[in-house]
């Protein structure tokens, strides 16, 4: 009874229209097809910007993951005093306006930004380089704005490592990579799925990043979801679009947590 | 030792710079004395920051995403307390279906949310834009405040409120007497999580605005888009230090932290 007032809420106003959408794509002339699916990718540049979506999700995904195990040991081996204050660093930009935090590389890549001061300065190039509007511009966005959902993963993953464990395996003569490989990573992987997960889900679904740093010249599948609704009042590929960015997340779950379970 | 201290402080160092750094940038880049956008920027003055609160539009935009979020999170909470607890309490039928319905708005993507209640709620069922924005708002904390509830109510023993029904208190009574204040950081917290939240978000409500309704960030977005001046930067620098004060207090206060 007392839940029935939420569920109900979620139900009509969220499930029900996100469904209806969901189907629109399957439904052409009044009868139900594929049809939609097959013209979407029957076009080159909705093809590119799929597999540029994936290939970001997974780069960010992945040098996260990279980045996010070095910080997350080094941050579980300091002084608890120091902890405490490194932590709440690495969590504070997840409570600023993703806006703010995109807005930030504008200043540091844009024509007069920091690094392209540096170039001109440093006589590397005559003129400004194009920095904004590239994949790296993107790809640099997307992981500042993510790094931190994986790093929270990872350290409360690690702290669940037994104390002895790291010391006792270098006693017995384990190198690093024998450490990471047969401790560090078995014990973690959880949190490596978790963190996986939410960094890839928010790679793919981010919005403010690509339509700030990529513009049209790096579209993705969210800023290309918005071009064909504002632009073209093309409901069928957004509904495609729809569809895929969904599947794209369960799915991301699915086999992060399939390779998880496979090599114990 | 002395060796991995350094390579581990090297580590955090470059870490934290990309993490931290930007918003350093930011803070300086809206302090310039100069017309556009640079840095290091050309002079230091806070001409920028002052007229950030002279824009008429950021006035407006800075209103309504105040008000979504604060009423959006309290939508969420008046729907969310009694669900957490039913969930947590009793043993209900179906009751990992309604779990999943309502956390539901957490998995689907912003955008689709948006243009769903676009085109389904406010033109054929003449819904005003912003009433279809409070709707998606709080669809979008629900489950935030479900599962910050739940886990306050977690630690709550439940013999607690078998007591006060025993000695006399209905269900009612119990709940808001007993229950209530025991998770009232657990609430707190929701409500903090739920409108900094709703007050960052942008995918949502991308595409519900209608003339003279937009929310914040979206109104920062299309600013950017047709003027190079540093005022949202310096917009950027206040609201980040607004989230950070917020946050930071919360966890002076409640102890934030133990319930997100």
């Amino acid at each position: 009874m007392l839940a029935l007032p939420a569920a109900v809420f979620a139900c009509l106003l969220f499930l029900v229209p996100v469904m209806i959408l969901l189907s629109e794509a399957f439904r052409m002339d009044g009868s139900w097809s594929l049809q939609g699916y097959v013209d979407f990718f029957a076009k080159p540049l909705n093809r590119t910007v799929f597999l540029r979506t994936l290939k970001l999700g997974v780069l960010v995904a992945g040098t996260a993951a990279i980045i996010g195990y070095a910080a997350a040991f080094c941050i579980v081996n300091l002084p608890a005093r120091t902890r405490g204050g490194v932590f709440g660093l690495v969590v504070l930009p997840l409570m600023i306006s993703p806006v703010a935090r995109t807005y930030a590389w504008i200043v540091i890549l844009g024509r007069t930004g920091i690094v392209n001061n540096a170039i001109v300065g440093l006589g590397l190039s005559d003129t400004p380089v194009r920095l904004l509007f590239t994949e790296t511009a993107v790809f640099l966005g997307l992981l500042q704005l993510f790094l931190p959902l994986m790093i929270i993963s990872l350290v409360s993953a690690m702290e669940n490592i037994p104390r002895d464990a790291i010391p006792a395996a270098r006693v017995l003569g384990a190198s690093w990579v024998q450490v990471f490989f047969r401790i560090i990573l078995p014990l973690t992987k959880e949190g490596l799925v978790v963190g996986g997960t939410l960094v890839f889900t928010g790679a793919l679904t981010a919005y403010i990043t690509p339509a700030i740093l990529g513009g049209s010249k790096v579209l993705m599948l969210e800023t290309l979801l918005y071009q064909r609704v504002n632009v073209a009042n093309d409901f069928v590929s957004a509904s495609v679009i729809a569809m895929i960015l969904i599947v794209m997340s369960f799915s991301a779950n699915l086999v992060l947590k399939r390779l998880a379970s496979a090599r114990t | 030792m002395q060796f991995r201290n350094l390579g581990s402080w090297l580590i955090l160092g470059a870490t934290l710079t990309f993490l931290i750094g930007p918003f350093i940038i930011i803070i300086f880049a809206g302090a310039s004395a100069g017309n556009s956008l640079a840095f290091p920027p050309e002079g230091l003055s806070l001409k920028w920051y002052l007229k950030v609160f002279t824009v008429e539009s950021f006035r407006a935009s800075f209103v309504l995403s105040m008000g979504l979020a604060i009423f959006g999170t309290l939508a969420a909470l008046v729907l969310g307390v009694p669900a957490a607890y039913a969930l947590n309490r009793y043993k209900l039928p179906g009751d990992e279906m309604i779990r999943t319905i309502v956390a539901a708005p957490i998995i689907v993507p912003g955008i689709i949310v948006g243009l769903a209640l676009l085109r389904y709620l406010v033109v054929p069922l003449n819904f005003t834009v912003t009433v279809a924005l409070f709707f998606a708002h709080t669809a979008l904390i629900l489950p935030y405040a479900v599962r910050v509830v739940s886990s306050s109510l977690n630690n709550l023993r439940s013999d607690m409120e078998e007591a006060a029904v025993l000695l006399g208190c209905s269900r009612v009574q119990a709940f808001f007497k007993v229950v209530l204040p025991n998770i009232r950081g657990g609430v707190l917290s929701a409500f903090i999580l739920g409108f900094v939240t709703s007050f960052n978000q942008v995918p949502v409500s991308l595409f519900l605005s209608g003339p003279g309704v937009r929310t914040l960030p979206i109104d920062m977005l299309s600013y950017m888009e047709i003027t190079y001046d540093p005022s949202v930067a310096a917009l950027s620098a206040l609201l980040a230090f607004m989230s950070v004060a917020i946050v930071f207090a919360a966890e002076r206060l409640l102890g934030f932290s133990r319930y997100v």
